[in-house]
């Protein structure tokens, strides 16, 4: 009982939520990030999702201090990343996939952050272990597979244990050992009460890590929720007269999509108030019930990317 | 943050690559050429005039320009590296005060460039000591002058790294940054003396010389007060850049 209550004191001591509050941000009149609002729970993993360019790039670099926001304010527990004590061992933090100087060693790498953040040198073997890299750790960076960068991304994020990770794309090129290695890993974290925040544009590996998802497309907030939720908000509804349920649902303001002739994906609307209108217009139902649906399709409803093309493109990058 | 730390960790930076060893090949490399004009070479005349006195063979040794230009580049490449590899992003976010790592980054550069003009005078020095076995004329600088030498290609060096470290922070590209450099400190001051004569005595050449004890254009004082305003306005103005700026 006694370990059990210390347990949860530690990860109380240890709880960073993130917020990002109204967050905007402008390039030369383009607006990157637009009056952008979420908070990410500690002992979850988050999924930040979006297509390349919806912004999560660049929201990441403001919560990390590394841009300055035109309007709003990104905080870790309750403080700008400037305004932490100690920010590397509060927050660890991978951004760029292949920021390593070509010609230094892995573990030279991790020992410059080492040295800075004043980390014993010790700990640079013991991440290098952790992230499976240590038959590496003297090999130049330069020639490191996409793969063993992200290992020495993760492990540099890893260095000071910190209850915060944010993490930019950290499954990019990794291999499928690699990627249930970082799953595993990062759930662990999240299980301890750490602050998970991982960027992706891979539905698969999101779906895979993730408890919450923040979607953003276009610089702005579509949805944000738990998994669960947000795959179960949707509703299915068979009708012969699908086309005359669709007006009178969009009417009623709920977003509706076709996929059959006989078919209909309802979201906005309870399944009580789906059943009701289709009775006021004297439409008969087939089948009325919730719908799972993919993270792909849901993705693909949010940033109303119908065609699938964000998805192949970032098939493509990856 | 602790301001020790954060310095070893640049200094770390500067020592964990092959570039060290590439600038002190090119210092080597200049010595020896050093070494086989002093041996092989002569004067218009075929006389050996250039190392016949103390003053002359002072000269040679004298590698304090030098310095200034390697150094320089030296710096120029350190710091405009890492945006070109963004490696600045974990420098960011393990100092998140870019006054504070900047400056940092300086004071590496600035013992890196120290180390460099140090090391390159003391083989301009041995490479003049040893091309001289092979003439009739032996060593004749003296102690004081020779550690006027390497005092004043330490200073030199210091203050190119610290030039370079600026530029390459204001241009955060590699290439550009070694142009900048070089002009900088040699295509520019050249055609600045043709516009202004008695700028000719400000110039980092010049200054160079009277650091070193082989010219008197103006005081040694304000000799070595002029070097520091090259390397410190730069480098001021690279700071002040960074600090501005975000990191994309």
């Amino acid at each position: 009982m006694k370990q059990l209550l210390d347990q949860e004191a530690r990860s109380l001591a240890r709880s960073y939520p993130i917020s990002i509050e109204h967050v905007t941000k402008d390039y030369g009149g383009t607006a990157a990030v637009a009056d952008l609002s979420f908070v990410v729970k500690p002992g979850r993993v988050t999924g930040f999702l979006g297509p390349n360019g919806a912004g999560k790039s660049t929201t990441m670099k403001i919560l990390l201090g590394l841009a300055s926001p035109t309007a709003g304010r990104a905080t870790i527990g309750g403080l700008t990343y400037h305004q932490l004590a100690d920010p590397t061992a509060t927050v660890g933090a991978s951004v760029e996939s292949d920021a390593f100087h070509p010609g230094r060693s892995g573990r030279n790498h991790l020992r410059i952050l080492a040295d800075a953040t004043g980390t014993p040198l010790e700990r640079v073997d013991e991440v290098l272990e952790l992230v499976e890299l240590s038959h590496a750790a003297n090999r130049h960076a330069g020639k490191y597979s996409l793969g063993m960068k992200q290992r020495l991304g993760l492990a540099a994020a890893l260095l000071c244990d910190p209850p915060v990770l944010v993490l930019d794309e950290p499954g990019n090129g990794l291999d499928p050992q690699g990627i249930r290695t970082l799953r595993n890993l990062l759930r662990s974290r999240a299980a301890d009460g750490n602050t998970v925040f991982v960027s992706s544009h891979l539905l698969g590996e999101v779906e895979q890590l993730a408890d919450d998802v923040v979607v953003v497309n276009q610089g702005r907030l579509v949805t944000q929720g738990s998994l669960d939720e947000l795959r179960q908000s949707a509703s299915l509804v068979r009708t012969t007269s699908a086309q005359a349920l669709l007006v009178t649902l969009e009417a009623a303001g709920g977003v509706v999509e076709n996929r059959r002739p006989d078919t209909l994906i309802v979201r906005g609307l309870s399944l009580d108030e789906i059943g009701e209108r289709a009775f006021s217009a004297g439409i008969s139902l087939h089948e009325l019930s919730r719908h799972n649906d993919s993270l792909e399709d849901r993705f693909f409803a949010w940033t109303g990317d119908t065609d699938g093309g964000t998805q192949a493109n970032a098939k493509d990058e990856s | 943050m602790n301001w020790t730390r954060t310095v070893r960790a640049e200094l770390r930076k500067l020592t964990s690559t092959k570039m060290p060893l590439a600038f002190l090949i090119v210092l080597v490399v200049i010595g020896v050429a050093t070494a086989i004009a002093v041996a092989a070479g002569t004067d218009m005349d075929g006389s050996k005039a250039f190392i016949s006195t103390a003053a002359d063979q002072q000269s040679l040794i004298a590698f304090a320009s030098n310095a200034l230009v390697i150094a320089g580049l030296f710096g120029a490449i350190a710091v405009a590296r890492e945006y070109g590899h963004g490696t600045v992003v974990l420098t960011f976010l393990a100092t998140p005060r870019r006054l504070k790592a900047i400056l940092a980054q300086l004071a590496a550069a600035f013992v890196a460039g120290s180390v460099l003009g140090l090391v390159g005078a003391a083989i301009s020095a041995g490479s003049v000591a040893t091309g001289l076995t092979a003439t009739d004329y032996g060593f004749m600088v003296s102690a004081a002058d020779l550690s006027q030498v390497l005092a004043a290609s330490t200073l030199a060096g210091a203050a190119g790294a610290v030039l370079g470290a600026g530029i390459g922070a204001l241009i955060r590209n590699t290439g550009g940054a070694v142009t900048g450099t070089f002009l900088l400190l040699v295509i520019l001051p050249p055609l600045a003396v043709q516009m202004v004569s008695e700028a000719f005595s400000w110039m980092p050449g010049t200054l160079a010389t009277v650091v070193s004890g082989v010219s008197n254009e103006v005081g040694i004082g304000a000799a070595i007060a002029a070097i520091a305003m090259w390397a410190v306005v730069p480098a001021a103005v690279g700071l002040a850049a960074v600090t501005r700026r975000d990191v994309v």
